[in-house]
């Protein structure tokens, strides 16, 4: 993928969490008249969420979310199954964790 | 000087309407049937007289199947074979719409975010399902961090769920982003073929014309590119709902 491809997509990653999260405060501010208590908290939950993208998405990890493969991946490597999973780049996520 | 963004006006060319909701054919309708007759033509007419040596239609029909097929073996291993038909309908409907797009004239659809966001959240909801169906309680393990202590969990597991939400925007937001700042570029950069050309009896009209050739060439890969992107994002999400265990 080319540079700029690149950028625009780790760009697009972190604004994608950021507005999910103040989505869910300001909904949560809407139904639990907090305002603005929710949308504080949930912007920085997703300002959490949109860096953990990026990072993700810059250390190869392509579009996976959640711990799971990480998880497995150490036991994949411990036990030494044969298990066919994920491509080149999802494989680069067991080297980094 | 007409806008750069009066090309992705929505207009209807059959109104209808009912109970008060408008659901007239569109421009955008238009583009979307021409897309999928397109696609269904070239599959057709490419396998309707398929021979072992295969001549250019049939080789277009047996690449993009090929294509998807490995794209799904890579990523999703054998028992990805079942979704084939959904990632290679996706793929095919988001490529044809792109390349169509490019016509003069025409419209792509792939630059409205309605559009993307509603494959996108078809995909979503689609892979959450399979997920939970698949797994069931088992799938919300995907979201509990491993090694990590339980007091960090309350603050974790909304951060992990608050990015697993996010994926259909960040799928869609891609898509539609490269395709409506591409054709944005390619019509501004027109623009200045004319206004420039105009001042300067055509001498100056050369060098925008020369870039709007490359941003076109350009415009084309970023076609096939967005199309894969989206349908390996598709078959990375599968993965993950197939093989949480």
């Amino acid at each position: 993928m080319s540079g700029v491809g690149l950028a625009l997509r780790l760009g697009v990653d972190f604004v994608a969490g950021v507005v999910v999260g103040v989505g869910i405060g300001l909904l949560l501010d809407w139904w639990l008249g907090s305002s603005p208590a929710m949308l504080i908290v949930f912007f920085l939950l997703g300002a959490a969420a949109g860096t953990f993208n990026v990072f993700r998405t810059a250390s190869g990890q392509g579009g996976a979310v959640g711990f799971k493969q990480a998880r497995d991946a150490e036991t994949d490597a411990t036990d030494g199954s044969d298990k066919k999973r994920g491509s080149n780049a999802r494989d680069d996520s067991k080297s980094s964790e | 000087m007409a806008s750069p963004l009066e090309q992705f006006e929505i207009k209807a060319i059959a109104p209808i309407e009912v109970g008060g909701l408008d659901i007239s054919f569109t421009n955008s309708s238009a583009a979307m049937v021409a897309t999928l007759v397109l696609g269904t033509a070239l599959l057709v007419l490419g396998m309707s007289r398929a021979s072992v040596v295969p001549g250019r239609i049939q080789s277009i029909a047996e690449m993009s199947y090929e294509f998807i097929a490995g794209l799904l073996s890579d990523t999703v291993g054998a028992e990805g074979k079942r979704y084939f038909p959904f990632v290679f309908t996706l793929f095919m409907f988001i490529l044809i719409g792109n390349l169509l797009g490019l016509l003069p004239y025409s419209f792509t659809f792939t630059s409205h975010i309605i559009v993307t966001f509603a494959m996108a959240i078809t995909v979503f909801i689609g892979v959450t399902i399979l997920g939970l169906v698949k797994h069931k309680m088992h799938f919300f393990s995907f979201f509990v961090p491993p090694g990590v202590p339980l007091a960090m969990w309350p603050l974790l597991i909304p951060i992990e769920i608050i990015s697993y939400l996010s994926r259909p925007i960040s799928l869609s937001v891609r898509l539609f982003a490269n395709m409506l700042a591409g054709h944005t570029l390619l019509k501004v950069i027109g623009g200045f073929v004319f206004g420039l050309g105009a001042i300067t009896f055509g001498v100056g009209g050369l060098l925008p014309l020369a870039l709007i050739s490359v941003l076109t060439g350009l415009e084309v890969v970023i076609a096939f590119l967005q199309a894969y992107v989206f349908a390996i994002l598709t078959c990375l999400y599968i993965n993950d709902a197939l093989h949480l265990h």
